[in-house]
C-alpha cells in the first residue's frame, strides 16, 4: 500500500507524458532549385515561366523582371506523370525545357504527412538552351534549403538566339 | 461449558500459532502479470493503437529477477492526408535488480533497476497518400511490408505487493533503437513494443498487474544489494546479523 501515492504519481506522469504533437513543423513543399545562366556571362533582362499547357493568368510560376547574368528559382515536378515541361521566356523568346524524373512519396511525419521524392533520369530542351547540368539528381523537401550558391540543375542558355 | 470454552482457546491458540509459523515463511515463486497501460493507450493517442502485453519473472539469489516480457500491437492512424496500419508480435528479454532492502520476510515490495533487449517483426503500409501541388493532385498508397527492429532499454521502476500473491506496479523504460530494417518511403514512426521512434530517446511506461505463484518457501531474507564502496569492516555488522552467514539465499530452505 506503501506505493500507491507513487503509483498515483507516476498515472499522472502518463497522463502528461502522452500529449501529442499536432503541429507540422517540418515542410512538405518539394521543387526543384535551379539556376539559370547565360553561356557567355551576359546580363539577360527579364524571365517568365509557366508550365507547358498552364497558360492561365494564374499559372505563372516565376515572373523576374529584373537584370541580371543569372537567376536562381525553383519550381514543382509533377505529381501523376514521369515528365515535366516548363516554357521558359527570356527576352520574349520562349524555350521549353522537359525534365524525365521518377517519383515517390516518402513519408515527412505524422503530422505533416507525405511528400513527393524525384530522381531526375535526364532533360530534353529546344535550341534556345546550350546545355542542362544535373549537379544533385535528387529532388526532396531538403532541396529548397539548399544554399544561394547550390542547385539541382544548372541551364545555361545562348543570348545569341534570344 | 468449560470444555466448550477450553476446546475454543486451544482451537484459537493452534490456529495462531498456525498464522504465526506462517509469516515466518516468505514465498517466492515466479510472476505473470499483464500490461494495464495498454487499455489506456487508445484514450492518448492520435492513432488507434491497441495490443496486449504479458509479462513474466522468476527470483533469482533473491535480488535478481530474469525477466521476459511478449506481445502485439496494431496502430491504425487514419490522418487528413495519409491512413497508416501497421502491427506486428514483439518480444523482450532482460533482468531487473531490486535496489530496495527487504524490511521483514513479508516484504516483497521492489524497487528496481534493469536492461532489455527487445525485438519486434511487423508490418506496414500506407494507403490514401493525398498531395497536391501545382500540377494537381495524387492519391496513392504504399503497400504492406514487412520490417524488423532491435532496440535496447534501460528500466526503473516499483512492485507492491497489494494483497497477497498479487502485485502492482510501474515501469519507466528509456529505449535506444539500434537497428531497423531500412524503408525508403516510410520510417515507421511507431514500433511495436518499442513505440513511438519520433523522440530522440524514445520513452514509455508501462503499468502491470501480476500474479505470484508462491512455489518456493523460505525464511531467509535476500540480502540487501549494497550500493557504493566497501565500508569499514563491522559498521554494518548489527544490520547485517538478521542474513546468515554470507548473506546467501537459499531457496531449498524450509521446503
Amino acid at each position: 500500500m506503501k506505493y500507491l501515492l507513487t503509483l498515483l504519481t507516476a498515472c499522472l506522469l502518463i497522463l502528461t507524458g502522452c500529449d501529442e504533437q499536432n503541429r507540422c513543423y517540418e515542410s512538405v513543399n518539394t521543387q526543384i532549385v535551379i539556376t539559370l545562366k547565360s553561356s557567355d556571362f551576359s546580363i539577360y533582362h527579364g524571365l517568365i515561366i509557366h508550365g507547358v499547357d498552364r497558360n492561365a493568368t494564374g499559372d505563372t510560376l516565376v515572373n523576374d523582371t529584373l537584370s541580371s547574368q543569372s537567376k536562381r528559382f525553383t519550381l514543382p515536378l509533377s505529381v501523376s506523370a514521369d515528365s515535366t515541361g516548363f516554357v521558359l521566356t527570356i527576352a520574349n523568346v520562349k524555350d521549353t525545357l522537359y525534365f524525365h524524373h521518377q517519383m515517390s512519396m516518402q513519408f515527412i511525419s505524422e503530422s505533416c504527412g507525405f511528400a513527393p521524392k524525384y530522381t531526375i533520369d535526364g532533360t530534353s530542351y529546344h535550341t534556345g538552351i546550350d546545355s542542362v547540368r544535373i549537379l544533385d539528381p535528387v529532388v526532396n523537401t531538403k532541396s529548397i534549403e539548399k544554399n544561394t550558391n547550390d542547385q539541382n540543375v544548372i541551364i545555361y542558355f545562348n543570348p545569341a538566339s534570344h | 461449558m468449560i470444555k466448550t470454552l477450553s476446546f475454543i482457546l486451544i482451537l484459537l491458540l493452534i490456529s495462531s500459532v498456525d498464522i504465526s509459523a506462517q509469516q515466518q515463511w516468505r514465498y517466492e515463486g515466479p510472476r505473470i502479470g499483464f500490461d494495464l497501460s495498454r487499455f489506456l493507450l487508445p484514450a492518448f493517442q492520435s492513432g488507434s493503437r491497441h495490443g496486449w502485453e504479458i509479462q513474466g519473472d522468476i527470483p533469482y539469489k533473491g535480488n535478481w529477477f530474469p525477466t521476459a516480457e511478449i506481445g502485439m500491437e496494431w496502430f491504425d492512424d487514419k490522418q487528413q492526408t495519409f491512413h497508416y496500419l501497421s502491427n506486428g508480435i514483439y518480444g523482450r528479454l532482460g533482468v531487473d535488480l531490486n535496489i530496495a532492502k527487504f524490511e521483514s520476510l513479508k516484504d516483497q515490495d521492489l524497487l528496481f533497476v534493469g536492461i532489455r533487449y527487445g525485438y519486434s517483426h511487423f508490418n506496414q503500409e500506407a494507403n490514401n497518400i493525398i498531395y497536391s501541388n501545382y500540377w494537381g493532385d495524387v492519391n496513392s498508397s504504399l503497400s504492406r511490408r514487412p520490417m524488423s527492429a532491435h532496440w535496447g532499454e534501460i528500466v526503473f521502476g516499483m512492485k507492491g505487493e497489494l494483497f497477497k500473491n498479487f502485485f502492482l506496479g510501474w515501469t519507466f523504460r528509456g529505449k535506444f533503437p539500434l537497428v531497423q530494417t531500412n524503408d525508403p518511403n516510410i520510417k515507421p514512426y511507431i514500433i511495436p513494443g518499442l513505440g513511438k521512434t519520433t523522440g530522440e530517446i524514445p520513452f514509455a511506461f508501462t503499468f502491470t498487474a501480476s500474479y505470484r505463484f508462491p512455489i518456493f518457501k523460505t525464511k531467509t531474507l535476500p540480502k540487501p544489494i549494497k550500493v557504493g564502496g566497501a565500508k569499514h569492516p563491522g559498521a554494518n555488522r548489527e544490520e547485517n546479523s538478521q542474513y546468515p552467514s554470507g548473506g546467501q539465499y537459499n531457496m531449498n530452505q524450509g521446503r
